[in-house]
């Protein structure tokens, strides 16, 4: 049981000094979101995308994009040096405070998202259509 | 007696490897590494290795179950381990192929493939609950059957395990042709591990990728097409608890709303992304929109 202890002490130990180096050659990764990396993103990741409005939050770790093929709206997220995107569905559940918008997305790994945006308003009435 | 494990042996290699690569990669740029991303995966791989070894009771009570029916008993010989380890190599390109068309054993698969990386570490991220996949047991009775032994069986798939650790990196091309016509490779693993439309359910080889040529699953990388990594609907989270569960949780949450046993059964072993009403989608649906963009001189 103590060898066992050990181990794991050891391996726990190792993969901290693996993460340790990891961010010393490369850093912290965060990247922030543009409406150039977005399109790129989801013309490669969605066939047949065509970009159409496009809201970026103000820290530009978050946005909207529309699909102007078939009117789907796109959520994208900034995560390390990439982003995580999902298709919202029709009837989001939606809280706007302000400018302020949080989307309620009830995922096990996503469960809300929030923007700052200038026209919150009109992406709240967009999203609850 | 206790099994001969390549895959512990090998430790100390995969920890110098994933450096080395990391190094190379601050050189040349040819990988690409982000802090918390690769956290995830070393740690995925730790807790695999642990639940693994708490777990292995399942594993080897059911083959000791299968065992007595042995058709022969085969002895330890080089012929034996070579006939074993071809065999167990075919054996994990049904399994792994079943792991990617069979929502229940997806939701284990799915972590090994929820990286947007793809590099060394990205081999070690591994699923924490293969035990909760019990069909999966399945795919070892034939080579029970056969009659190699339990322990030459499990030395085999740790040599296979080690041998697809290296393939798993950005910073090798390709190799020479004859080579990437019978082995398994780092440009055909690339492509198993990319969600564009025309890579996504390919090369489910570990080492030998003449299964997939032969079984109609194999897929060349292309220069115009890079490999683009992740799963269709990449995880937003690098707790390695929530990377383990999310397959399963999801599941859950389907079995809990399916009206009546089709639903029930048919979220359990159709394909990723299936659903009653046809609204998500799935690797063919995916496949066939793409294609449908494509032009004609494609």
């Amino acid at each position: 049981m103590g060898g066992m202890a050990l181990q794991l002490a050891v391996s726990l130990a190792g993969i901290a000094l693996m993460v340790g180096l990891c961010r010393l050659l490369f850093g912290a990764g965060e990247t922030t979101l543009s409406a150039g990396s977005l399109t790129a993103r989801l013309a490669r990741d969605v066939p047949g995308f065509r970009a159409g409005r496009i809201a970026i939050g103000r820290d530009a770790r978050a946005a909207l994009v529309e699909n102007a093929s078939d009117g789907a709206v796109w959520l994208a997220l900034a995560r390390g040096d990439g982003m995580v995107t999902r298709k919202l569905a029709r009837a989001t559940n939606v809280v706007r405070d302000g400018e302020r918008l949080a989307l309620l997305l009830n995922e096990f790994t996503l469960k809300r998202a929030e923007l700052d945006l200038a026209d919150a308003a009109d992406w709240e009435a967009r999203l609850r259509a | 007696m206790k099994p001969f494990d390549p895959v512990a042996l090998a430790i100390p290699a995969f920890i110098l490897l994933v450096v080395a690569e990391m190094v190379f990669a601050r050189m040349t740029g040819r990988a690409r590494f982000e802090v918390r991303d690769t956290a995830a995966s070393l740690t995925m791989g730790l807790g695999s290795t642990v639940l693994g070894a708490v777990f292995a009771f399942v594993f080897v009570d059911f083959a000791l179950l299968i065992q007595p029916y042995a058709l022969t008993r085969i002895g330890w010989s080089w012929g034996a381990i070579a006939a074993c380890f071809v065999a167990d190599d075919l054996k994990y390109y049904w399994w792994h192929r079943a792991s990617h068309r069979v929502r229940w054993l997806w939701c284990d698969h799915v972590n090994h493939h929820s990286s947007q990386h793809y590099n060394l570490s990205t081999a070690l991220r591994q699923p924490w609950f293969g035990v909760l996949v019990l069909p999966g047991l399945l795919f070892n009775v034939p080579l029970i059957l056969i009659g190699f032994p339990l322990t030459m069986i499990a030395f085999v798939h740790g040599l296979n395990l080690v041998y697809q650790f290296w393939i798993h990196t950005e910073a090798i091309d390709r190799f020479p042709r004859w080579f990437e016509a019978v082995m398994n490779t780092p440009s055909h693993h690339r492509v198993h591990h990319a969600t564009n439309a025309r890579y996504l359910d390919a090369n489910y080889a570990g080492v030998f990728i003449v299964w997939d040529r032969l079984f109609g699953s194999f897929v060349e990388e292309r220069k115009d097409d890079a490999p683009r990594y992740g799963i269709v609907g990449n995880i937003a989270s690098y707790n390695p608890l929530r990377i383990a569960l999310h397959g399963w949780v999801s599941l859950a949450h389907d079995l809990g709303s399916a009206h009546g046993p089709r639903e029930f059964l048919a979220y359990l072993f159709a394909p990723p992304g299936w659903s009653p009403d046809g609204s998500r989608d799935t690797s063919e649906t995916i496949k066939a929109r793409w294609a449908a963009q494509q032009s004609p001189a494609e």
